[in-house]
């Protein structure tokens, strides 16, 4: 009986820890504070979402490309446009494809001040990638479905 | 700049703009029938871009459902358009059939009407006055959860333009799916 106390109070952690997804949420200044931390680097930001199937399809593919450039200096930063009740799904979604950190949500005040702020250009449709030189300068928005050798062809320029 | 030029060179050319006026174009029913915009205009017209298989556009349908009961008996006509060529006719008509949709959806071969508009998204919608002229472009609402709605944008409008005042917001930003475009070769 002691035993399975033990047991259960080793277990409800973990099991609390995986039911509950670490959640960054981002508004523009954590956005800003994203980008500036990632100078030195070259940063290639996902806004995705797990009702997005292009998304979906997508999301591991960059993952397997930040693996062949990390070297280079390539860093990949996933950004969820789910809403609060998708934020589960899209935490598994991360972890099955082998993405790590937290949640990175997008949860501005403002949706619209925050999707011009990161690309006055960009309605805010997904998928959507930013590519950031090292300086931190944004050089690149892809918005829509990926043209893949197109990304890949724009990275190894500012890498 | 640079990435916004690049963007904007990406984009189809629109043709019809907020304050434009719409001139004719031409739809197909979901049997292939060819149908004239010109037929389908009313006193007040929403043009709503919509998707079979976008989770977006699907959170609305019963929202454009309870648009067109509350609006249809004011004048209001709907033009609901499915643009992705990912999503052929016969889907388009079981869709509508299974969601008890009382409004027609057509489709836009080619998406030339998603690009003549500039729609971008689904759900897209844009609202034209008695003249053709488009008055209010954007969301339906501000909230894909019903729950969380603040701003009924395209309630709003309508019932600005049924009542002869002007429309404000008059353009709001658009979310949803991306509009499944044919890959054009020119």
């Amino acid at each position: 009986m002691k035993r399975r106390s033990l047991l259960a109070l080793l277990w409800t952690p973990a099991t609390a820890l995986r039911a509950q997804p670490r959640v960054a949420p981002l508004n523009e200044a954590g956005y800003r504070k994203l980008v500036t931390a990632g100078r030195g680097q070259v940063l290639l930001v996902d806004f995705w979402a797990t009702w997005c199937q292009p998304c979906r399809a997508e999301l591991p593919l960059l993952v397997r490309l930040e693996a062949k450039y990390r070297g280079q200096g390539l860093k990949l930063v996933t950004i969820s446009c789910d809403e609060p009740e998708q934020e589960g799904d899209a935490a598994r979604f991360l972890r099955q494809h082998g993405v790590p950190g937290p949640l990175r949500i997008k949860r501005p005040a403002n949706d619209d001040q925050f999707i011009s702020s990161v690309d006055a250009a960009w309605s805010g449709a997904l998928p959507a990638l930013f590519l950031y030189d090292r300086l931190g300068r944004r050089v690149r928005s892809l918005i829509g479905e990926t043209d893949m050798a197109a990304l890949e062809a724009a990275l190894r320029k500012v890498l | 700049m640079a990435a916004a030029a690049l963007w904007a060179a990406s984009l189809p050319a629109q043709e019809f703009t907020l304050g434009s006026k719409v001139g004719d174009f031409g739809l197909r029913d979901v049997k292939g029938a060819p149908v004239a915009f010109e037929k389908l205009k009313g006193r007040v017209t929403v043009i709503g871009f919509i998707a079979t298989q976008c989770p977006i556009s699907n959170d609305y349908n019963e929202r454009m459902k309870a648009l067109y009961t509350d609006y249809s008996p004011r004048g209001v006509r709907f033009v609901f358009i499915n643009s992705n060529h990912t999503e052929p006719a016969a889907e388009v008509e079981e869709h509508a059939g299974k969601n008890g949709f009382p409004f027609p959806v057509y489709k836009d071969d080619n998406n030339v009407v998603a690009d003549r508009f500039g729609a971008q998204l689904t759900p897209e919608v844009f609202v034209l006055d008695a003249g053709g002229v488009i008055r209010y472009h954007g969301a339906i609402d501000d909230s894909r959860v019903a729950a969380r709605i603040k701003a009924h944008h395209l309630r709003k409008s309508l019932d600005a333009l049924l009542a002869g005042q002007s429309v404000a917001p008059a353009d709001t930003r658009a979310f949803g799916c991306t509009i499944k475009r044919v890959k054009k070769t020119s």
